[in-house]
């Protein structure tokens, strides 16, 4: 604990519930999104709860500009209401006996501070509604507006777009970015879609079985996954041997040549899709990476061509659409598959 | 639409059967050209009037306490709930006849309650509307406490701690949110706290007895009735029908939970 943090959230949170074992330490800058991306019952919305001081944390603290909530050695813990901390539920949760204007002036007397709140969020036409009759992505901008409204020193976001369709879910992205950015309140995002944590986070943690697994920007968590929940999330290649100096062995035989040094025991290698090639011919000078694999599959995306590959190694390649129209793709070709050392990830994995 | 199967379909004819034959049977029995008259009468009229404003005033007390009270059971868990919440719901399962004796040992001139609010107040009551309207309530109590809770606990306790990130205090989050919240199921309870108490018949002959003009409420007087004038029992049960349709068809989607 950092007494005179100058971040405007800063907490361990530790606790015990169930089959989850929390135990998390993280700040959030002032104005910062902070995204928490996890697999389910990692603890995500637990540790929201736990800030929000709905659920006690065993030990730990939680400061929130330099307010102390809770800390070691305090025996007056401060409730929910006095926390100034607002919370957006995945589902809104608008108070369903309430018209939309009144759920926003829940929080708040102050009628003049809405306008600019109401402008952003596109809430004007929607203010003589009930809850029942508003989309999903109608009640998250009211649920987002009347949370703002109440003037929190910090949001608290839990999925606030899971429930809405693709179509709305860029839009209402776009507004809640505005939004926050607007009220200068920091804010804390959990999340399952990358889009959104990319999109509305500066930094993102990664939160699994109750621990932080990764906690950095964006470019960071893609460039360097360090876990294999990251990497699959990231549409990585991923597989497990054993490391020994700079190499990782696979029980198929397969032997990755890395980077890095030091290796040994159970290791995880990581590779990018993007950073596998194909060529016709055997690579001249030949780097030590390099398989002779056959084309299961191709699928077309966004602006490139994701090959599925198999032989002596199951691998993806991202290959750019230029690249792809020159080779022949055709399911059951052979193709090289090349990755240069310095774009194999290995970690080895801890040993509990 | 989808039917249902036949067996069903009989049964449930056969059972809305069982219900009306015996009121259609009472009203083919009823003198349909003296019913004026007889309904006319100050028995009548005087038990009739009595019978509306206790019951509507029992229905008030029991909405008065019982809301209360479920707001309490419902943040009770363990065996102390289970224990309260057998107490309350007792009266419904108790001969109403037991209760009254209950309410005597309780509220009576000589009762534990009854004789401290007699010697401060000089209320007696037994024997006086109060009496009546005091024992309906506690009949129809357990109704509005059992509707009541039910809603209570099916709310979401999220829309509490929606409401504490709002800075709600717990009289907002009760008054605000969670009450608004269980409105219909209020209503509901307070119908059918009124219903139960307008057919009152045990316990308030037992603890405010029977006296025409004073404490005989419509179900008293059909009985006593039975007995030397069948005629105005027939027109009596009639009106006591009649009233208890048109409150229920008018106010149908209030107290039947149909959603």
């Amino acid at each position: 604990m950092n007494t005179s943090s100058p971040a405007l959230l800063d907490a361990r949170v530790v606790l015990q519930r169930g089959d989850l074992n929390l135990d998390v330490e993280l700040s959030v800058q002032r104005g910062e999104t902070v995204a928490i991306m996890g697999p389910n019952g990692a603890g995500k919305t637990t540790l929201l709860y736990a800030l929000l001081g709905w659920i006690p944390i065993q030990s730990g603290w939680v400061l929130v500009d330099n307010d102390i909530f809770e800390a070691p050695g305090q025996d007056e813990v401060t409730p929910t209401r006095e926390r100034e901390l607002g919370m957006v539920f995945q589902d809104g949760l608008l108070f369903p006996h309430l018209k939309v204007i009144e759920n926003i002036r829940f929080g708040t007397n102050k009628d003049d501070d809405l306008l600019d709140l109401l402008q952003t969020l596109e809430i004007f036409p929607l203010l003589k509604k009930y809850p029942s009759e508003l989309s999903a992505g109608e009640t998250q901008r009211v649920a987002l507006a009347r949370t703002l409204a109440a003037r929190p020193k910090m949001v608290l976001l839990d999925e606030p777009l899971a429930l809405l369709d693709l179509s709305a879910r860029s839009n209402a992205r776009n507004m809640i970015q505005t939004a926050l950015q607007q009220s200068l309140a920091g804010a804390l995002l959990v999340t399952h879609d990358p889009a959104d944590a990319f999109a509305l986070a500066q930094r993102v943690l990664i939160l699994e079985g109750g621990r932080v697994t990764q906690f950095g920007t964006p470019d960071q968590i893609r460039a360097k996954p360090k876990s294999r929940w990251v990497a699959d999330l990231m549409g990585w290649n991923v597989f497990y041997g054993v490391g020994q100096g700079s190499s990782v062995g696979l029980e198929s035989g397969i032997e990755f040549a890395t980077a890095e040094a030091n290796l040994s025991g159970k290791a995880m290698v990581m590779i990018s899709p993007s950073s596998v090639a194909l060529f016709v011919e055997r690579p001249s000078g030949s780097p030590r990476n390099s398989w002779l694999c056959r084309i299961r599959r191709v699928e077309y995306l966004d602006g490139l061509a994701r090959v599925s590959l198999f032989g002596p190694l199951d691998i993806y390649a991202d290959i750019t659409l230029a690249a792809a129209s020159e080779l022949d793709l055709t399911p059951g070709r052979e193709f090289w598959v090349t990755v240069k050392a310095t774009e194999i990830q290995a970690q080895v994995l801890k040993t509990e | 639409m989808n039917r249902l199967p036949i067996g069903v379909r009989i049964l449930a004819v056969l059972s809305f059967g069982f219900v009306s034959l015996p009121l259609l049977s009472l009203l083919w029995r009823v003198p349909w050209p003296r019913l004026w008259t007889l309904v006319a009468s100050d028995t009548v009229t005087d038990a009739l009037f009595l019978s509306l404003t206790s019951s509507v005033f029992a229905a008030l007390l029991a909405l008065a306490l019982g809301v209360p009270l479920a707001l309490q059971l419902s943040k009770m868990s363990g065996f102390a709930a289970s224990i309260a919440r057998a107490v309350v719901v007792l009266p419904m399962i108790l001969p109403p006849v037991v209760g009254g004796a209950a309410l005597l040992f309780a509220f009576g001139r000589n009762g534990l309650v009854g004789s401290l609010v007699a010697d401060v107040s000089g209320v007696v009551l037994p024997y006086s509307i109060s009496g009546v309207v005091l024992a309906n309530t506690f009949v129809a109590l357990p109704f509005v406490v059992i509707t009541v809770e039910g809603a209570l606990r099916a709310i979401d306790p999220r829309y509490a701690l929606a409401a504490s990130t709002l800075r709600a205090n717990s009289s907002a989050i009760t008054f605000r949110v969670v009450l608004p919240m269980v409105r219909p199921a209020v209503i509901a309870g307070g119908f059918i706290a009124w219903a139960r108490a307008l057919g009152e018949f045990g316990a308030t002959i037992t603890f405010a007895g029977n006296i025409q003009g004073k404490t005989q409420t419509l179900p008293l007087a059909v009985f006593v009735a039975l007995e030397s004038d069948r005629e105005a029992a027939l027109a009596m049960s009639v009106l006591l029908i009649s009233v208890s349709l048109i409150v229920l068809i008018s106010l149908r989607e209030r107290w039947w939970p149909v959603r």
